[in-house]
């Protein structure tokens, strides 16, 4: 569906993107990741036609991009992080407005509303001004105007920023209903556990290179490693800290992930030990993976590894 | 902690440029602009008064007059020809025509036939006039009056003995026939509708800050960019913003239009009246709306942030609006001033809408002013469009 290859990105000497290729299947949810200035943003900017490339091929619905830009655009749609509509008109003005001004006709617009306020349950709010919208709510009206073309592909650039966890959850479970609706979603954001919950394919990318690409569950396994993960249920921070003060071979690598260094069974237990002694609830002890969080951070503070 | 609120207030202001600008730079360039456009109402050595002077009489008597209207150091003199235009095609401000038997005011008692007409500039206010018809009267007065004395003088002389007293009476309606360029005769332009029209230039490019906090809001917002991957093109965009705001203008216009005609006599005032033709002033508004929208999207595309632009579009609002004779009317500046505010589209829009208003204009007398409106505004487009192109590319 897309498809990249050798793709170079220069601003003035500075490399964004640096001969990178990439292949994203019809149908997935692909998650991009990458710390700050790895190019995420410029590689979603080229893929929508708003930056100009300086060398590579790019097709998207095996149509090569800069010739089929307008037709391309038709079956597409971005999700910026921000919150891109306009703040004093209602709900359903802004849906108006987004369809209208993409020539949809008259009918399928209102089909394709329906959808859209159905699929991110705004039908309450139709006639509320976008600005009196809770956080979890302006995030899903910005989904719904992504919405309005009936799009086969959906960029979202980190669409759960500054939300609660409940809106964050119900935002992520709208993009798993794409994927049953066989839309190809391009996920970008820098919550790991989010991207471990909806993707299937996820490429890691930094100073503008791919850095590992495949499955979710290809890229976690990790025979060789002595490391453990324990799973826990939510714990406050300063009772987390405590766990690792008093046990450094554990290590916090996420609100509901510990990593322990090192599988034998008596670590383990000590580790067990000491976190029930503190109230901790363990939920799975996973031996020969490792998160996303971890594969993440010891992958873009290495710098390149082997794809 | 009242030390902390302080240092903290003037470190915040000390690195806000925007703040400085309008707090430092906008009142130094605003002085230096005022300052050089009343620098002649308060010096006695420079003229306040362009004029002209078209002698049919050529006599003794009228080229006295001359003389002395020449010696007045409050009048410039320009020269013209027999088949002169009106006040403001001429560059001056009063065109005096000396009629054929001028001379016979000074030996009639009744010189109705012989009264000098003054020509006066639709847009010169009666405080000027005033001036004006000051120093002719002065000048009849003291030029009869040295006739009466030569004549005196002379008859003494001849019989040796002083004459007897001779009436000498002065009075200026029979003295001077006042008419204004393009009015009926004795219709004068009240102040309603010299001041109008500057306050409709001066709203209307007050556009420039709704429109470009929106445009600048949703630049920020990355709507812009949604609506260039939904294939909404440049011009698209511009003409979404250009139309809507037209209207809005125009509609300034007219609610501007009906306080000067119905709001302003409920007060004492006198009523303002469209002299000209309907089309000239839908022209010239439309030409105004298209140079205030085209500078408001090029501030919006410039400047960054909703701040920077309501305080930069206000500052250059008061800037162009004093450089371009809203505040201070253009006759009082100095020659170089009157030349130099041309540089403002809102100099053209108030000459367009005084052809209007006060000169009874028709489309053709507003093209030129028009033209430059136009021009401006386009240009402006034009410029818009390359920082926009260019911004949305650096951001990209």
């Amino acid at each position: 569906m897309i498809k990249i290859q050798n793709l170079l990105k220069k601003y003035d000497e500075k490399v964004a993107l640096n001969h990178l290729s990439l292949e994203i299947k019809a149908g997935t949810v692909f998650g991009l990741l990458g710390p700050n200035g790895a190019g995420k943003t410029t590689l979603i900017s080229i893929l929508n036609g708003l930056t100009k490339y300086d060398e590579g091929t790019v097709s998207v619905f095996d149509l090569p991009l800069n010739e089929n830009l307008h037709a391309i655009r038709k079956r597409c749609a971005l999700v910026p992080q921000s919150l891109a509509f306009y703040e004093n008109l209602t709900v359903i003005e802004n849906l108006k407005f987004f369809g209208g001004i993409q020539n949809i006709p008259a009918e399928t617009l209102k089909k394709n509303i329906d959808y859209a306020v159905e699929t991110n349950r705004l039908g309450s709010m139709l006639k509320q001004r976008s600005s009196t919208l809770s956080g979890g709510q302006k995030r899903r009206l910005n989904i719904a105007i992504g919405l309005l073309n009936d799009p086969d592909i959906l960029f979202f650039d980190e669409p759960t920023v500054g939300i609660d966890p409940e809106s964050r959850n119900e935002i992520l479970e709208t993009i798993l209903s794409f994927k049953r609706e066989n839309k190809t979603v391009v996920y970008t954001s820098h919550y790991m556990p989010e991207i471990e919950k909806i993707c299937d394919e996820v490429a890691i990318i930094n100073a503008g290179e791919i850095i590992r690409q495949g499955t979710l569950e290809s890229m976690l396994r990790n025979d060789e490693t002595d490391q453990v993960v324990i799973e826990i249920y939510e714990t406050p921070l300063p009772e987390l800290q405590a766990v690792c003060e008093k046990m450094p071979s554990l290590r916090l690598i996420s609100e509901t992930n510990l990593m322990l260094e090192g599988n034998s069974s008596q670590q383990v237990s000590e580790a067990l030990t000491l976190l029930e002694s503190l109230s901790v609830a363990v939920r799975n002890i996973r031996y020969g993976t490792t998160t996303l969080e971890s594969l993440f951070i010891s992958l873009t503070s290495k710098g390149r590894a082997d794809v | 902690m009242f030390k902390a609120m302080l240092i903290k207030e003037f470190l915040l202001v000390s690195r806000d440029k925007h703040a400085l600008a309008a707090l430092f730079i906008m009142p130094a360039v605003f002085i230096l602009i005022m300052s050089l456009a009343l620098k002649d109402v308060f010096n006695e050595e420079k003229a306040l008064i362009e004029y002209a002077v078209v002698d049919h009489d050529n006599s003794l008597e009228s080229y006295a007059i001359i003389s002395k209207l020449r010696a007045n150091k409050l009048m410039n003199e320009h020269n013209i020809s027999e088949s002169y235009g009106k006040p403001k095609e001429e560059g001056v401000q009063f065109i005096v025509v000396i009629p054929k038997g001028f001379k016979n005011q000074f030996s009639q008692s009744d010189a109705n036939n012989s009264a000098l007409q003054i020509e006066v500039a639709s847009d010169i206010g009666q405080s000027h006039l005033m001036l004006f018809k000051t120093q002719i009267l002065s000048s009849v007065m003291q030029t009869r009056l040295d006739a009466v004395n030569l004549a005196q003088e002379m008859q003494h002389a001849r019989q040796g003995k002083s004459s007897s007293y001779q009436k000498i009476s002065f009075d200026e309606k029979k003295m001077m026939k006042v008419h204004y360029a393009a009015l009926e005769e004795g219709e004068k332009p009240t102040s309603t509708q010299q001041s109008v029209p500057s306050w409709i230039v001066f709203g209307l490019f007050f556009v420039i800050i709704p429109m470009s906090t929106i445009f600048i809001s949703e630049r920020k917002q990355n709507t812009l960019m949604r609506l260039s991957t939904m294939n909404v093109s440049l011009p698209v965009l511009f003409g979404g913003k250009i139309i809507p705001y037209m209207l809005i203008n125009q509609l300034q216009v007219w609610v501007m239009i009906a306080v000067g005609m119905f709001v302003v006599p409920l007060f004492g005032a006198a009523p303002l009246t469209i002299g000209g033709d309907l089309s000239a002033l839908f022209t010239v508004s439309i030409a105004l709306s298209l140079s205030a929208i085209g500078l408001s999207i090029l501030i919006a595309t410039v400047v960054d942030s909703v701040e920077q632009a309501t305080t930069i579009g206000g500052i250059i609002n008061i800037l162009l609006g004093a450089i371009g004779g809203i505040m201070v009317p253009k006759f009082v500046m100095p020659e170089f001033m009157r030349e130099f505010a041309n540089v403002s589209p809102m100099s053209w829009g108030l000459e367009g809408f005084l052809d209007v208003f006060l000169r009874r204009g028709t489309l053709n007398d507003v093209l030129y002013e028009v033209t430059g409106l136009l021009l401006f505004g386009l240009v402006s487009l034009l410029l818009a469009a390359v920082v926009f192109n260019y911004k949305i590319r650096r951001v990209a």
